[in-house]
């Protein structure tokens, strides 16, 4: 059986052979291969060839094309550096005022160089792993778009002073994602990240009326497109739970500061729930105690839709034995 | 007065800069932090007042309110919005002496970290509680928490940092501050650090919230 039909098995609610395992990485898989993070976020063939060494390696169960939050904006006029061993930068505001959220086009993802390259990542492995691996493409969310654009402190406070004008930045954002994850399907994603990280920082009467609708429209159009959706907000969202269950995401990506167990009960059995180690344990203890912990989470979800992964991205500094012991745990 | 006082309070609480701002909704067309700050001094409440019982119960009460996640960043931003704009007109007041910091605090987002705004968040609570805050930015580098630290000797130090990759950026530059001016208080916090990671490093503060670290420093000042 291929890691895609356990994944589909999973997403039906039938007995899988083990827990699957996927682990966010970025810069920790392009040190394992010997390259920097910079290559791994500019080169699409860096990133493919980085995961698929992780995928073996580390035995796990999927490959994505996350790489860092700044793609879209790139498309849509911010300009980006690349560093070696760091998140890359983003160097401009594209909106400065009222003004330039009217002037905003929404960019062609074929067109530019950055979304286009993840668009070539999504055919490398449709290439390489013939379909065998389920692929997560990776979108931004409405709202960290929209704070990309604008900077996260003047976007909340915008989204309290100036609603007209949120709502019309925040549907270009939401046109943009519904783009950029069509292209990522048809070139052979199976899944796609919806990463709105700074939701966990909104109370959810404001997730509701900016965010909750524009999170279920791009679910909608996902499923529409025949791909499932992983929801990916870092953070503590105990109090978004509720809402987040209303956008019917396959997926649901859960961190460290959120108890599974109180997660499983808001978003119910249909729910793939994925988490929720925290990283600085992976990274900092022992490949024992590593074990242990995730031996106890493994227990506490079996028989039911989970996949194992860190509460967040794997630190470049994890010791590869950490991150098998992960894997060993989940067998 | 104390009306006067209380106004401010309220308005800080709930982030209602002045009459323009739409924000909240329930207090729109009504007057704000900037207009009951300035009737407050040109009634002759003095200054201290103003900030001790104006200002400072505002952002006491929102910053409680964070902690227990019954408000979150986008309204404590306005909170913060709103008690600049009184701070505005107590500046002359600082100038003069009138008004005393409690003491200065040099704040940045360690190298190679751009996240900002946690670190916006605890300076903004730091200026509403009295304190003077010198703010370095984002991606700060050792050297340049140094300078400014040997350009305010007495001065607490904050380090920020959002990313699990950018925390352990944090240990070097406590070290370097250890190494040039041992005596330092140094703060740290941000979403990945703990207590744990605070003493490992040697730092001698570490608070999940900003009111956590105003708890903090009361102790520690």
């Amino acid at each position: 059986m291929t890691r895609k039909q356990e994944f589909e098995k999973l997403v039906k609610g039938e007995h899988t052979q083990k827990t699957l395992f996927s682990p966010i990485l970025m810069h920790f898989a392009a040190r394992h291969i010997g390259k920097t993070y910079g290559a791994f976020a500019s080169d699409h063939k860096v990133l493919v060839e980085a995961n698929c060494k992780a995928l073996e390696d580390f035995d796990m169960d999927m490959v994505s094309l996350i790489s860092d939050p700044y793609r879209e904006a790139s498309a849509f006029g911010a300009e980006i550096r690349f560093m070696d061993e760091e998140v890359p930068r983003c160097l401009t505001q594209v909106i400065q005022d009222e003004e330039d959220i009217e002037k905003l086009e929404v960019p062609d993802v074929y067109a530019h160089e950055r979304t286009r390259d993840r668009i070539l990542g999504a055919e490398a492995y449709t290439s390489m792993l013939k379909g065998t691996v389920p692929v997560i493409g990776w979108i931004e969310g409405p709202l960290a778009e929209a704070c990309n654009l604008m900077g996260i402190t003047e976007m909340l406070m915008h989204l309290m002073m100036n609603e007209d004008t949120s709502e019309q930045l925040l549907d270009k954002c939401l046109a943009m994602g519904k783009a950029f994850a069509k292209a990522q399907i048809e070139a052979g994603c199976h899944i796609i990240g919806m990463g709105d990280a700074v939701c966990s920082q909104i109370d959810e009467d404001t997730y509701r009326r900016f965010v909750k609708d524009r999170h279920a429209e791009i679910v909608r159009y996902i499923h529409d497109l025949g791909a499932r959706v992983k929801l990916h907000i870092c953070g503590n969202i105990t109090h978004l739970l509720t809402p987040i269950k209303e956008i019917h995401a396959d997926i649901v990506d859960i961190d460290w500061q959120v108890d599974m167990v109180a997660a499983r009960e808001v978003l119910g059995a249909e729910t793939i729930l994925c988490g929720n180690i925290n990283p600085v344990v992976i990274q900092d203890r022992g490949p024992d105690e590593v074990y242990a912990l995730t031996r106890e989470l493994v227990e506490q979800q079996k028989g039911q839709r989970f996949i194992l992964s860190g509460g967040c991205e794997i630190t470049v500094n994890t010791p590869f034995a950490n991150l098998l012991a992960m894997r060993r745990a989940s067998l | 007065m104390k009306e006067l006082l209380e106004h401010i309070a309220y308005c800080i609480e709930y982030g209602k800069i002045n009459i323009q701002s739409p924000f909240p909704p329930d207090m729109k067309g009504k007057k704000g932090a900037d207009e009951y700050t300035k009737e407050a001094l040109d009634a002759g409440v003095s200054p201290h007042k103003v900030l001790t019982e104006g200002l400072m119960v505002g952002m006491d009460k929102v910053g409680k309110k964070f902690r227990e996640n019954k408000v979150f960043v986008p309204q404590v931003l306005m909170s913060a919005k709103a008690m600049n704009t009184a701070m505005e007109h107590l500046m002359p007041f600082f100038t003069s002496g009138d008004i005393t910091p409690k003491g200065t605090f040099i704040i940045g987002t360690v190298f190679g970290d751009l996240h900002d705004i946690g670190k916006n968040l605890v300076a903004m609570m730091l200026k509403g509680n009295g304190w003077k805050v010198i703010d370095l930015g984002m991606d700060v580098a050792a050297d340049k928490f140094l300078d400014t630290l040997h350009a305010h000797p007495d001065a607490v130090v904050g380090l920020s940092a959002l990313l699990t990759t950018t925390m352990s950026n944090m240990q070097q530059i406590v070290e370097r501050i250890r190494e040039e001016k041992p005596s330092t208080l140094i703060a740290i916090g941000g979403a990945p650090v703990t207590k744990e990671f605070c003493d490992k490093i040697g730092a001698d503060m570490y608070a999940p919230d900003p009111q956590g670290l105003l708890e903090e420093l009361e102790t520690a000042c």
